[in-house]
């Protein structure tokens, strides 16, 4: 299962696919490593399709329209090929059709990626991962939970505000500028309690003994095994098979080709 | 361990101790001379702004250095200057509990935010489920090692942030009103593990308070402040409290209950009138869980009307119903006779009024005047009666002096009495507080009790959800608690203290002067 995997591991066999499918301005490669993705996401990670379709959806919507966008206004070195149909002034190429839904199929396959790392690991344990095989400083790791922490209050929070300025009588804001006013009205004391927390939460965890000393013994001791560097092996091995198969089978155009 | 034994040497020694906040001219702590010994509870008293949470800070080391602030003078500890320390180390040898439940920890578990102590402190791997389990068994909560605090009520977190802090096996304890933001249950429950483990520790314990009602027969101590936090009493709290009430009063300390004649009501029978409110079989959900369910009441108009129950019991979303920030499920609620659906949001607002509990919430302007302006500025109301409100209800809340400043920059007191101030551009027919009290000293608990009652002369029925009993034994005529979603009292206060199963279904705790004629009851 993927949420057991070494998260820092994990974080780096999500970023190196990403980047280097990023060359690939082909349809057939991004859509091979895709196939392969979702395969790992409902097989071997037990993520439930209900969460994982409420985060992808809305995402690829985005990619898509990214995509549409870049078919339209290719660069003139991808638009070769016959022109497939025009849409109000511009003409659609074969080219800059697939430059977009390469794209488009880049897009998917970087949301999954980010989803399959994101759903399957638990924050605690990256932050407690960085510092333990990246020795990053605690003092950013624990200062990033301690944030996290402050999400949902957040949140909390700015409802209550924008329930007391109702009851002051403001207005439904209407139209932008209207709109910009009213967040900087709230911008304020969401503000003043945030830097008033902050602040409370520093204290109380430096009367803890913290002090952002490296020295400190870790209660979940977090390692990387060998089933760690095969799955970083396996997403390599994946992607370059689908570079390959896509170069045996004539698709294969890397970038400025 | 009581005052009269011989100390042994004290833990610690403040020689004309000052503590200054980087560029203020102004001491908050003014040459305070003071020893505290490891033997005994203190509790220490005074106004806020006094300094106390500052000195608490100071006493474990992490002040001045966490704010660049400037200090004169000396703390000894055990003998030696506090700045002699290593950094880290007073930090563990004095615990502090804050006030805030929700702002003292860092991670999302309990086991973690536990482990996270044992890590700084760099204890070995192996030994620390042993201690996390012993520290959760201290303070009760070994059941709870695995959950979110997230999830936890306000007591439980305080009862986590103390294991946490015990973990560090310190020499010496601060409380830094820990309980201000709990129930009357939990707020007993946390004093009675804190004794059980200053029994087990015999630990010593420095307890800041605003409310010394539960700690006066514990204490073996008790210091009082004043502004410029000098020492002004130092003796044992039962002769604080009957000796020096006046010192008490002008420092604006609350006496406990037990040393206040027991009020009576001003009864009135408002119940002839017609209700301003009613509420008929109200029901609300929250993601498929029932909050509310056959919620039925009437408000009557200059009523003071008290709505109790532990934390989560419905009580905000009962207030939100109220004033139509939220919808009801099922049932209706109709204002002057007219379904609180149909009102127009402008006139609505007009004639009702909310004062939430944190007065930030509600400024929305840059001076004080214009936020006791906007609401007749946005009735259009004509500028010569503008004028003429504003400046009656700047005399009326004793802000003339502030009118021109930043609301912001206002103290607590001052915040509070403008955000009741807001609401009062045109009298409300009905008012609705969120813990009204919450926060406040004496005085400002004592000026906003003299708005209120001014308002129900006027006809103003006034709502408010609160965990202070005192107060509601003292000034409300009717009392409705909610417990599991449902209303399970509705009626006099004097009515509700008697139903001892009902009061601790609903997790309330009668007051003072009810406990004290109960017990002798019982006894006699």
């Amino acid at each position: 299962m993927i949420q057991t995997i070494n998260p820092t591991i994990k974080a780096v066999a999500v970023l190196i696919p990403g980047i280097l499918l990023s060359f690939a301005f082909d349809i057939v490669t991004p859509l091979l490593f895709l196939v392969y993705l979702l395969v790992l996401t409902f097989f071997f990670a037990a993520i439930p399709w209900k969460k994982w379709l409420l985060f992808f959806l809305p995402l690829s919507i985005f990619a898509m329209g990214v995509a549409w966008m870049t078919m339209l206004y290719t660069d003139e070195s991808y638009q070769t090929g016959p022109v497939l149909f025009q849409f109000l002034w511009f003409e659609v190429t074969l080219g800059s059709l697939q430059v977009g839904v390469s794209l488009a199929l880049r897009s998917l396959c970087f949301i999954t990626l980010s989803l399959l790392f994101a759903l399957t690991t638990d924050p605690t344990k990256f932050m407690l991962s960085l510092m333990q095989q990246v020795k990053l400083s605690p003092k950013i790791t624990y200062g990033i939970l301690a944030g996290y922490r402050f999400l949902p209050t957040f949140q909390t929070e700015l409802v209550l505000i924008k329930q007391a300025h109702q009851i002051r009588g403001v207005q439904r804001a209407k139209g932008f500028k209207q709109k910009w006013q009213h967040y900087k009205q709230y911008a304020i004391p969401l503000l003043a309690n945030s830097i008033r927390k902050a602040e409370r939460v520093a204290v109380a965890m430096e009367s803890k003994g913290f002090t952002g000393d490296r020295h400190r013994t870790f209660y979940h001791a977090l390692t990387i095994s060998l089933k760690d560097w095969l799955f970083l092996a396996g997403m390599l091995a994946a992607l370059a098979l689908a570079y390959y198969l896509s170069y045996q089978l004539g698709y294969l155009r890397l970038i400025g080709q | 361990m009581k005052n009269s034994d011989p100390h042994s040497q004290p833990l610690f020694q403040l020689r004309q101790f000052s503590f200054y906040y980087q560029g203020q001219e102004q001491a908050v702590i003014d040459q305070l001379s003071l020893s505290l010994f490891a033997d005994e509870i203190t509790l220490l008293m005074g106004a806020s702004g006094a300094g106390k949470s500052t000195l608490a800070l100071c006493l474990n080391g992490l002040y001045p250095e966490a704010v660049e602030g400037k200090t004169e003078g000396v703390i000894l500890y055990q003998g030696k200057p506090t700045q002699a320390y290593a950094k880290g180390l007073l930090n563990q040898k004095v615990g502090i509990v804050f006030q805030d439940p929700e702002s003292q920890f860092c991670m999302i578990r309990v086991e973690d935010e536990l482990a996270f102590v044992l890590e700084n402190l760099a204890v070995p791997r192996e030994d620390m489920q042993a201690q996390i389990q012993a520290a959760l068994e201290l303070v009760g909560m070994e059941d709870y090692l695995y959950h979110r605090i997230h999830d936890l009520s306000g007591g439980q977190k305080q009862k986590i942030a103390l294991a946490s802090v015990l973990l560090m096996k310190p020499d010496y304890l601060i409380l830094d009103e820990p309980t201000a933001n709990l129930d009357p249950v939990s707020r007993l429950e946390f004093i009675e593990v804190i004794i059980k483990v200053q029994k087990e520790k015999q630990q010593g314990i420095l307890v800041i308070e605003h409310q010394a009602e539960d700690w006066v027969e514990r204490a073996d101590r008790m210091v009082v402040f004043n502004q410029a936090s000098q020492v002004i009493i130092d003796d044992q709290p039962a002769k604080v409290f009957a000796n020096y009430q006046d010192i008490l009063h002008a420092q604006r300390i609350a006496l406990p209950p037990a040393y206040l004649k027991r009020q009576s009501l001003p009864q009135s029978s408002p119940t002839a009138a017609v209700p301003v409110m009613e509420v008929q079989q109200l029901a609300f959900r929250h993601r498929s869980q029932s909050i509310l369910h056959d919620v039925s009441f009437f408000i009557y108009p200059g009523e003071l009307l008290a709505i109790l129950g532990e934390n989560g019991a419905g009580k905000s979303t009962l207030l939100q119903l109220l004033t139509r920030l939220k919808q009801p499920l099922e049932g209706e609620i109709t204002f002057q006779q007219k379904p609180l659906a149909q009102w127009s949001e402008y006139e609505l607002r007009q004639r009702t009024g909310f004062v939430f509990q944190q007065p930030e919430h509600q400024f929305i302007c840059d001076t004080v005047y214009q936020e006791i302006t906007f609401g007749m500025e946005v009735n259009e109301m004509p500028s010569a009666y503008i004028e003429n409100r504003a400046a009656a209800l700047l005399r009326l809340l004793d802000l003339e002096q502030h009118q021109f400043q930043n609301p912001f920059m206002l103290s607590g007191g001052q915040k509070r009495r403008l955000s009741v101030a807001t609401m009062l551009d045109e009298t409300p027919e009905i008012l609705f507080f969120d813990e009204p009290t919450y926060g406040q000293d004496a005085q400002t608990t004592k000026e906003l009790l003299g708005i209120i009652d001014n308002l129900q002369q006027q006809g103003t029925a006034v709502v408010m959800v609160t965990h202070d009993m005192e107060l509601v034994a003292q000034h409300c005529q009717r009392a409705i608690v909610l417990s599991e979603g449902g209303i399970v009292f509705d009626g006099p206060p004097c009515h509700l203290w008697k139903e001892n199963q009902l009061l601790d279904k609903a997790r309330l705790r009668a007051p003072y002067h009810e406990r004290v004629t109960q017990k002798a009851a019982t006894i006699g």
